[in-house]
């Protein structure tokens, strides 16, 4: 039932960490001139290897009225190079650059606005159909994705959130030279073809997550009526006119602010000798020229001034999101709030799901998450309630509410403190086991803290939590002031619970 | 710190993660680097670990694999059940064993205290049952795994199955079925199974409400039973131990197991016959139509599967697969598609194309799936598409070894499945050999375009082009989810007559069938205390009932007062928050309550409408044409004792006590109400009036 939102919710097991000394004996650590960095983590159980490149970038980046940029960019980075997927590219090149003129004509018409020429506007689009046709004659069609697969590449994908763009899979370790020169030429000269009916796919991509899945919908909700300003707002799939107005230069413009080298980490694990992959980083990756950073995120959202409500007409069964403000993963409290969602939300020991779920039978799920939808600035600590058949959502929220309080009115014991401690460094231990794990959290915790390593150290952060730290946390930031709920509920007509 | 979880990425989940295409040779600019001039060291051998194996006296076969890199313990026995198993009037069966064996403890434990117990070691023992196995896992750290073995053997060989945790995996249960038309794709997938496999086997049917209600705690203990014997399942553990140790600790844990049952027969056999034609599920809050359109796949052991793998692959299997390249990336008409030649290890898996598409494109979507796979029949692939799929499957062939649970995994699902132990060899062998003439001709032979089963799930006034257009029979899906029913008890002359003579003799305790039809109406007061875990309220109630059909209630609650009034067919609420016509399932309540008033029910041996049974010793039937059921079970002074019946979250019970005379009539004091076995409530009757004047229109007026 639950869609990628709740899964996602469910795989926020907690990080954290242990016997660092013999982990970093695998690691290795080098930068280039330009400012990319690279991560290696040797582990030789068997001959492939992981990759996985962060880009400092997503969705919180949009320019304003082109939400989704980012994720569309995302998608270009598999259309290939010059090289790679054109079957004649000085044609292409020539045919690609006469779609954009006739764009930047038909751009010019429409805005006259009231005083433009329907047949100026038709007869351009006439001839747009016809340059882009033109231009896919040369499209050696999905080159660069197919040479990954049949050289045995699997997991291949990428995924942009608000914060970050990440680009992985991973290969038999004999390819790793291959990788170093496919990843390099994405993003030394991609090439932006078939641009406007990879849009189409993006806006069915938005209506597949968003439009035809109510818990879409609810996650849209909650985010733009808790932040105002911030771009946290911006969720990385854009709206639906936005995606449909999208323009090639503007990706383009996108790609050269934002891809410059001193905004990529990259994570590299498995069957690997570092030294080669050092020498292979400094062929193909030293080809990326320096650029200044781009600019950063300067909106700060502003104090919530009482609770915020959205709801949303669905006759889906319902569900409901509700989310309190918290501060970014620098401040002291971040570990303590790694603790609340432990001791609310862990297994079958949290105290949500022994109350609503198990005891009163209220809820079919209640779960937490400590940060929604990212880390790096003020963010939410939030909670999703689905409720049983035949409960209300107002049952389900009044008695969340009830276990809220007592939660901030009681200490918690010793035993449970001692078990979200044991959870975490267990929960360490028991990533360290994956190629892919390793490559994509390095990097994440390298860009997030400054150092991969607090990884591991977090634990220590985690140990030095106390009940009361849990309580004081708990009293300061789950408020009314800092509460939005976002919840679906059914139209009048629906009748019967069946339905 | 946790990021990056709302992400949206190139390629949908529902695209299977499998094999793509080919490698051509774009001209380009002299002096770039190409891949093409790369050459790649041969590939390390891979180490394929080895799997110690043991059978122990009891029959149970252990497999056990070392690995020193992390200090972790983890093992999973695997069971031959699975819920193609199930009772056909308890679909669902196999499924809540698995869940309550782990949740409802052991002999010597509850659920909740292994819940505390593990976690407080950040350990876990888990049991679930699927289609075709059963497994029971556990996982600890190194320095735990003693006492994680220990209940891991008490919850493989003495679950409890305690009747709360089987009521709360029949209320979550339930609840999953009252959700399961609110995701599109899932709907898509399950009627596609349905329709392809029919709905009248194990392979098709689904869960609905009637079958959670009918599985009791017996039916659980019976089904572990079965199948739950040492020489029945398999044992595997790996990581950081020794051996000898591990077998030597293993043969003494379980020596004392030695339950044993006859052989599990074979999982049934298949039997579905075509299922052509476009089947629509309308919904109305979706702009995409989510479709699977297919039949029949087969098995895994077929002498053509490298083959039609590989054409699977081709039609859809990733980037450069024919679907994907035509769909989406040309026409731009979908995220999501992809296509797979469903093959399994003992039955006929699903061939079947998956996807998505805005409303308005859904016909010309189905088109381009047709022709594709017709094309597959008409023409032999480019040797470019074969060769592409097949360097997909060889040079990948490696992450089949990546991890060593892999290795220790698939040896037990060929054991399990009776395949050979090389089989994966084989199989890479035979996509090696796979030529474009053998697509051709399987392609000819195993896919049927006029027996295709198109799915489509979304809202057809937004189509560009109806689905008549396609030319099949359109046949239309509904979508409601059946409620539950009560099954009248089977009935014959015999036992009609004694069902009548019984309820006759219960209408002469309480005072006489004569007194009992002289009612015309009731105003009872009635305080109900609520069960703390059903909230713990007070409630102060007033009831009126009037022959023959109309019910009023007037409701004190914490927040405001509440009225309600029903006449059977229709009806209206009042709450603080407004008002309006009765919501259907309270209408159902009401007409429920109506059908159980104590005067008419006693008397329903007077009422045409409705049959009178004998249920067995005591138990009164009384069922309804209008589908209410009730059961009243009469004790040895002739007095109604209780009354049970099926409410929206499963059997009510109603028990009667101190009874006290009214107008000569013996009627109940006290009500205690059980809902799932668990009590809800105790009603007290703080006053009971019959026959005083009141009129229809004072029961329908508002408040």
């Amino acid at each position: 039932m639950p869609g990628m939102l709740v899964l996602a919710l469910l795989l926020l097991a907690p990080l954290l960490g242990q016997n660092l000394k013999d982990f970093e004996k695998k690691v290795t650590e080098f930068g280039l001139a330009n400012g990319l960095h690279f991560i290696v983590i040797e582990r030789h159980e068997a001959p492939v290897i992981s990759f996985n490149t962060h880009v400092k970038v997503g969705s919180l980046f949009d320019p304003g009225g082109q939400t989704g940029l980012a994720h569309m960019f995302e998608h270009m980075a598999f259309k290939g190079t010059a090289t790679i997927g054109s079957k004649n590219w000085t044609e292409e090149k020539k045919a690609l650059d006469a779609v954009e003129a006739v764009f930047q004509r038909l751009e010019a018409e429409r805005r006259k606005g009231l005083r433009a020429d329907s047949k100026e506007i038709e007869k351009l689009q006439g001839l747009l159909k016809a340059a882009i046709e033109k231009a896919e004659l040369y499209v050696d069609t999905n080159a660069y994705p197919r040479i990954i697969e049949s050289n045995g590449g699997v997991g291949m994908n990428a995924g942009t959130g608000l914060e970050a763009t990440n680009y992985y899979y991973n290969f038999p370790s004999n390819r790793l030279e291959l990788w170093f020169l496919l990843e390099s030429e994405r993003f030394l000269h991609p090439v932006f073809r078939e641009f406007y009916k990879e849009r189409d796919v993006v806006r069915e991509e938005r209506r597949m997550r968003v439009e035809s899945n109510p818990q879409g919908k609810l996650g849209e909700a909650i985010l733009t009526t808790a932040f105002m300003a911030h771009p946290y707002r911006q969720v990385p799939i854009g709206w639906a006119s936005d995606i449909e107005n999208l323009r090639l230069s503007e990706a383009e413009r996108f790609y050269k602010t934002y891809y410059v080298p001193g905004n990529i980490v990259i994570g590299i694990a498995g069957d690997v000798d570092p030294a080669e992959a050092k020498r292979l980083a400094e062929k193909y990756f030293s080809r990326l020229p320096g650029a200044p950073l781009p600019p950063g995120i300067t909106t700060i959202e502003p104090k919530q001034e009482g609770p915020r409500r959205a709801e949303i007409e669905s006759p889906a069964q319902p569900m409901m999101f509700i989310g309190y403000k918290r501060p970014d993963h620098h401040h002291a409290d971040d570990p303590v709030f790694d603790v609340i969602t432990t001791v609310l939300a862990s297994g079958r020991t949290g105290v949500l799901y022994k109350e609503l779920v198990r005891d009163r039978k209220l809820a079919l799920a209640a779960i937490s998450g400590p940060n929604f939808p990212g880390s790096q600035y003020p963010n939410l600590f939030i909670f999703l309630l689905v409720p049983n058949a035949g409960k209300t959502m107002e049952e389900n929220e009044k008695a969340f509410q009830e276990v809220l309080e007592k939660f901030k009115n009681t200490k918690i014991d010793p035993v449970t403190l001692a078990r979200v401690k044991t959870k975490a460094r267990a929960g360490l231990i028991r990533r360290l086991d994956s190629n892919a794990g390793l490559a994509t959290l390095l990097p994440l915790y390298h860009v997030a803290y400054g150092e991969w390593k607090k990884m591991f150290t977090a634990l220590d952060d985690l140990d030095k939590v106390t009940a009361d730290d849990v309580q004081r946390v708990a009293k300061e930031y789950f408020i009314d002031n800092g509460k939005t709920v976002a919840v679906t509920f059914q139209p009048k007509k629906a009748s019967g619970g069946a339905k | 710190m946790r990021g990056l979880w709302i992400a949206v990425g190139v390629v949908g989940g529902l695209l299977a993660q499998a094999p793509a295409k080919r490698a051509a040779a774009p001209p380009r600019p002299a002096g770039a680097q190409s891949y093409k001039d790369l050459k790649f060291p041969a590939l390390r051998q891979v180490e394929i670990p080895k799997v110690d194996t043991h059978t122990l006296p009891n029959g149970m076969r252990l497999y056990l694999l070392e690995n020193h890199e992390l200090p972790t313990v983890n093992g999973f026995a695997l069971v031959r059940t699975g819920n193609l198993f199930d009772p056909p009037d308890k679909v669902g069966l196999a499924q809540i064993t698995g869940t309550v064996m782990r949740t409802g403890g052991t002999t010597q434990e509850t659920g909740d205290a292994l819940d505390e117990k593990l976690e407080n070691i950040a350990a876990s023992v888990e049991s679930s049952i699927g289609e075709s196995s059963g497994r029971v896992s556990f996982s600890a750290l190194k320095e735990n795994a003693d006492e994680v073995l220990a209940v891991f053997k008490d919850i493989l060989t003495s679950p409890e199955f305690r009747a709360d945790k089987l009521e709360l995996a029949k209320t979550q249960s339930r609840s999953s079925i009252s959700r399961r038309n609110d995701d599109p794709h899932g709907i898509a997938a399950r009627e596609f199974d349905s329709i392809v496999y029919g709905r009248d086997n194990s392979y098709g049917w689904r869960m609905d409400y009637q079958h959670v209600n009918r599985i009791a705690r017996e039916d659980l203990i019976a089904f572990y039973k079965r199948y739950f014997f040492p020489s029945n399942l398999m044992l595997a553990v790996y990581g950081d131990f020794s051996g000898a140790e591990m077998k030597a600790k293993l043969e003494k844990l379980f020596a004392g197991w030695t339950a044993t049952q006859p052989a599990v027969p074979p999982f049934p056999k298949i039997s579905a016959k075509p299922a052509a034609g476009v089947f629509l599920a309308e919904k109305a809050d979706v702009n995409q139509t989510f479709f699977e359109i297919g039949h029949l796949g087969g098995l895994l052991n077929d002498k053509d599967f490298a083959a039609l793998e590989v054409m699977g692959d081709i039609l859809g299997g990733g980037f450069r697969s024919r679907l994907f390249e035509r769909v989406r990336t040309k026409l731009g008409y979908a995220y999501s598609i992809s296509a797979d030649w469903g093959a399994d290890y003992e039955h006929p898996g699903l061939f079947q194309v998956s996807g998505s598409t805005k409303s308005l494109s859904t016909s010309e979507t189905f088109q381009v799936i047709e022709e594709e796979i017709a094309r597959l029949r008409d023409s032999e692939v480019t040797g470019e598409e074969l060769k592409d799929a097949k360097d997909t499957v060889l040079n990948g062939f490696v992450f089949n070894f990546d991890t060593r649970a892999k290795t220790l995994n698939r040896l037990l699902n060929y054991e399990y499945f009776g395949y050979p132990k090389d089989f994966i060899f084989q199989y890479q062998k035979a996509v090696a050999a796979v030529t474009k003439a053998d697509i051709l001709r399987v392609a000819r032979e195993r896919l049927k375009p006029k027996e295709l089963t198109f799915v489509a799930v979304g809202k057809p006034q937004d189509f560009g082009k109806p689905l008549d257009t396609l030319g099949r029979p359109l046949v239309k899906i509904d979508l409601t989810i059946p409620e539950a029913k009560v099954e009248a008890a089977k009935a014959d002359a015999a036992s009609l007559a004694k069902g009548k003579a019984l309820l006759q003799r219960v209408q002469q305790a309480v005072g006489g069938a004569e007194r009992l039809a002289g009612v015309k109406n009731v105003m009872q007061v009635v305080e109900i205390q609520l069960a703390p875990e059903a909230g713990g309220l007070k409630v102060k109630q007033t009831n009126r009932w009037m022959a023959p059909n109309l019910f009023r209630q007037e409701m004190e609650l914490p927040f405001g007062k509440v009225a309600s009034f029903s006449d059977g067919a229709t009806g209206w609420m009042k709450t603080p928050q407004g008002e309006g016509p009765l919501p259907g399932q309270a209408l159902k309540q009401a007409q429920g309550e109506l059908f159980r008033a104590f005067p008419r029910l006693l008397l329903s041996d007077r009422d045409p409408d409705r049959t009178v049974n004998l249920a067995g010793e005591g138990v009164v039937e009384i069922s309804g044409k209008d589908g209410n059921v009730a059961r009243l079970t009469v004790d040895s002074a002739g007095l109604p004792a209780k009354v049970t019946y099926l409410g929206p979250q499963g059997e009510v019970e109603e028990a009667w006590s101190d009874f006290q005379e009214e107008g000569g009539l013996k009627l109940p004091r006290k009500t205690t109400v059980s809902q799932g076995g668990r009590k809800f409530a105790d009603a007290t009757v703080l006053e009971v009036k019959l026959n005083t004047a009141f009129t229809p229109e004072e029961m329908r007026k508002r408040p």
